[in-house]
């Protein structure tokens, strides 16, 4: 994952801290059993030397791993704190979001995303948002449970039916970025992506524009061809 | 301690058993025949969820592959995750905790033979469901079938029926069984066996009776709802209607996380014993480890919601489950701690069940470590649902159930068959377990958290970048697979063929190893006063003292050939 979007950043920063955290655990321990093993098998004569666990080291090993533990919840509750916040739209973002970010709502189907911007234009699997622009998903589902996945651009989250769960970003870089949905939801599951399509502020509201008339011109022709009976 | 030891009675002529022997073994209440029925079937289920494993990264082993249908895929995924989970690991557990827990506390059976012997019925009854699911259709939903997945709108074929019907009367069996140990532990315990005089796996057997008698229910009320939603018209996670998907998300969870800490209580239990034994000293601090095992069932039970922190659940909860979770580092680490601390000084000896705990701790190291990864919540979005989370759950469970029920098979076939098992074949099949099982699942951390690979999915896209870390992966389950067969394999033969072990192959410090191996049906002919946390220890020093002796008491001793 190459995080594009200050909340990614702050997930980033956190998972490299959680990779340390995680990394000494292992290596302490499996140290210490190489170690005690190496140094304590039995040998001809040698008898086994009698130890007991004073309360004082015990009292010693839980503080240091309640310190441990403790530091850890901390640090994930600063990180986690920051990477909700609503990031605010930039310079070189869409106009109209300067003040609330821009809101669309993501509906998970089997086995399709759907987008709706705010003007009524919709699409399917691919989503066109602006650069630099905060951007608000609102996450709901048709039928089971889905996860919506873009790693570059945020944290996964699970689109529950009769829930809503929301997902922020800004992404500060043009492109396009591929997402999957994370969570079993029948047969076509694997086949069931996602990609965002950034673009300038500009392209955005042509999009939209050009979507929604594509959509009307659609809906007309299928009002005519059933009006004139063309088909049953 | 009396100045003379007490004579062992052996009684001969013991009236001849009439029938076949495997009608005496199904029709028997006896525990050692039922923990005998639960160790010996749920390693058949080891192998069997090994074939589906296989077969499914068989299907991963190359991107976007057609070897599995999705359909197919997914039935082995279900089945898998049943197979694993209700009919292995905790069954194993159970197994060794119904055998050996009332010979270490010096019970001659147990209190409630026939609700044991019930349970274990059940369990062989939901096991026998989930497979005759063959012939009709296996679920497709899932290891957990979330809702509403797993409701008839979606799945209508008779698969999540099935899959439901197995796993209730599966946990409804293991409730029984654990109302019975937990009956014997409670009453059944030889004259001066207080509470901390019980031997560590017998603790770790009561915990996790008392965990079952919590947990079980929760599963039990979830698929009895799921069983009314889809036969009934009902609504309880049907959404609309006032249905709650997420319902079934805590009610599984909270089955789901308290059956991952019980396999680790029984594999900590079962190590503690091992190394204590091995390092022919007692354990470092019993006290703080009998602790550490309450205090890993009550916690990792609470953190149920880490497994749901991309549910749409409030902040709030999410840093309940975080804390929950996190505080989950002091009793283990506390846990291993005295492992490693009773090691040193200690005259090790590397025999395989010794090898086999070093390898568990080592494995479960590597899995819990990966898991506070998974409960740090920001990073848990990132990581959850991705093959980082199968590899931090396979490395937690496979250490604790086939690395510590491997420790646990060769510590006690001695006790079971009069044999130990084979050690060269042991020491292979440990080597290659190890690297298969690195092998297997360290690539798939790197897929998973690098590259965000998803869980579950029956295919890969080409161009992803984890073509070789899923190829790799599958190779070592390849190897992790042979590995564990060798272990089956010298299990089987050494009942017949191995060296004969007599009554007290490794010196431990319980009373299981006072008695015959294996036990007569009624355990003991006479008991010793228990003065001690080991008294086997009290009885060898009370011999070596008699007869004046000033030799270390016989720790050394090899099982002969």
């Amino acid at each position: 994952m190459t995080p594009h979007s200050p909340g990614t950043d702050q997930i980033s920063t956190l998972l490299s801290i959680g990779l340390v955290a995680a990394a000494i655990v292992v290596v302490a321990i499996n140290l210490a059993l190489f170690y005690a093993v190496r140094k304590n098998r039995a040998q001809r004569g040698s008898a086994p030397r009698a130890s007991g666990g004073g309360r004082r080291v015990q009292f010693r090993v839980g503080a240091l791993l309640t310190v441990f533990a403790l530091a850890i919840f901390v640090v994930s509750l600063v990180f986690t704190g920051k990477a909700r916040e609503t990031p605010a739209t930039g310079a070189a973002g869409l106009a109209a979001a300067k003040t609330e970010p821009l809101t669309i709502k993501a509906t998970g189907q089997q086995w399709l995303w759907r987008y709706d911007y705010p003007n009524g234009a919709f699409s399917y699997y691919k989503l066109v948002v602006p650069v630099d622009t905060a951007v608000k998903l609102e996450l709901l589902s048709t039928d089971v449970v889905h996860t919506w996945d873009v790693p570059d651009l945020s944290g996964k989250r699970d689109a529950v039916p009769g829930k809503t769960n929301e997902v922020v970003f800004r992404a500060d870089q043009e492109g396009e970025y591929d997402g999957q949905s994370a969570s079993l939801s029948g047969q076509a599951y694997a086949a069931m992506r996602t990609a965002v399509e950034v673009v300038s502020p500009q392209a955005y509201e042509d999009f939209v524009k050009q979507q929604k008339a594509d959509i009307e011109t659609a809906q007309d022709r299928v009002v005519g061809l059933i009006e004139n009976g063309e088909v049953p | 301690m009396s100045e003379k030891p007490r004579p062992e009675l052996v009684i001969d002529g013991f009236p001849g058993k009439q029938r076949p022997r495997w009608v005496e073994l199904a029709t028997s209440a006896d525990h050692k025949d039922l923990g005998r029925i639960l160790i010996g079937g749920s390693l058949g289920f080891l192998f069997i969820a090994l074939v589906e494993m296989l077969l499914m990264r068989l299907q991963l082993a190359i991107p976007e592959n057609t070897f599995l249908s999705p359909v197919a895929f997914n039935r082995m995924l279900s089945l898998y995750g049943g197979t694993a989970v209700f009919l292995f690991a905790i069954p194993l557990a159970l197994g060794f905790f119904y055998y050996v827990a009332p010979l270490q506390i010096g019970a001659r059976g147990t209190a409630l033979p026939r609700l044991g012997q019930l349970g274990v019925a059940l369990w062989a009854a939901g096991a026998t469901v989930l497979y005759a699911g063959f012939l009709f259709t296996p679920s497709e939903a899932g290891v957990n079938p979330l809702a509403p997945l797993n409701e008839l709108a979606f799945l209508s074929n008779n698969g999540v029926d099935a899959w439901a019907t197995a796993t209730g009367l599966a946990t409804l069996g293991f409730v029984f069984i654990a109302i019975d140990l937990l009956t014997t532990l409670r009453n059944m315990r030889a004259p001066g066996m207080a509470w901390r005089r019980v031997p560590v796996f017998s603790w770790a057997a009561t915990v996790s009776c008392w965990l079952l008698l919590v947990i079980g229910p929760v599963l039990l009320a979830a698929l009895t709802m799921l069983m009314i939603d889809r036969n009934y018209d009902g609504i309880f996670f049907a959404d609309g209607s006032g249905g709650a998907p997420l319902l079934w998300q805590h009610f599984s969870w909270i089955f789901f996380s308290g059956s991952y800490m019980l396999i680790l209580i029984f594999a900590f239990g079962a190590i503690a014993e091992i190394v204590s034994t091995f390092a022919a000293k007692p354990l470092f601090n019993r006290g703080v480890v009998m602790g550490s095992l309450v205090a890993i069932a009550v916690l990792g039970t609470l953190a149920w919601m880490q497994n749901m922190l991309t549910a749409p659940i409030g902040i709030g909860w999410m840093y309940f489950a975080m804390l929950m979770s996190l505080a989950l580092i002091v009793p283990f680490g506390l846990i291993v701690f005295n492992l490693i601390a009773t090691m040193i000084g200690g005259a090790l000896r590397m025999r395989a069940p010794l090898l086999f705990a070093i390898g568990a701790i080592s494995s479960i190291s590597i899995g819990l470590a990966a898991e506070i990864d998974h409960s740090m919540v920001a990073a848990a979005w990132q990581l959850k649902n991705t093959t980082d989370s199968t590899a931090a759950t396979h490395f937690a469970l496979v250490g604790g159930a086939v690395f510590g029920g491997f420790a646990a098979l060769h510590f006690w076939f001695p006790k079971m068959t009069g044999r130990t098992m084979g050690e060269n074949l042991a020491r292979i099949s440990f080597w290659t377990m190890a690297v298969g099982l690195l092998l297997a699942f360290v690539p798939l951390f790197l897929a998973g958290g690098e590259q965000g690979q998803v869980i579950d999915a029956y295919k890969f896209y080409d161009g992803t970048g984890v073509n070789g870390y899923n190829l790799i992966a599958s190779i070592g389950t390849l190897i992790l697979a042979a590995g564990i067969v060798m272990s089956l394999v010298n299990a089987i033969l050494s009942r017949v063929h191995g060296p004969e072990a007599g009554h007290d192959p490794w010196g431990g410090g319980s009373l299981e190893w006072f008695t015959l191996s294996p036990p007569e049906p009624h355990n003991f002919d006479v008991l010793p006063d228990v003065r001690s946390a080991e008294p086997m220890r009290d009885i060898r020093d009370a011999i070596a003292h008699s007869t004046g002796s000033t030799e270390a008491p016989a720790r050394e001793s090899q099982p002969v050939a």
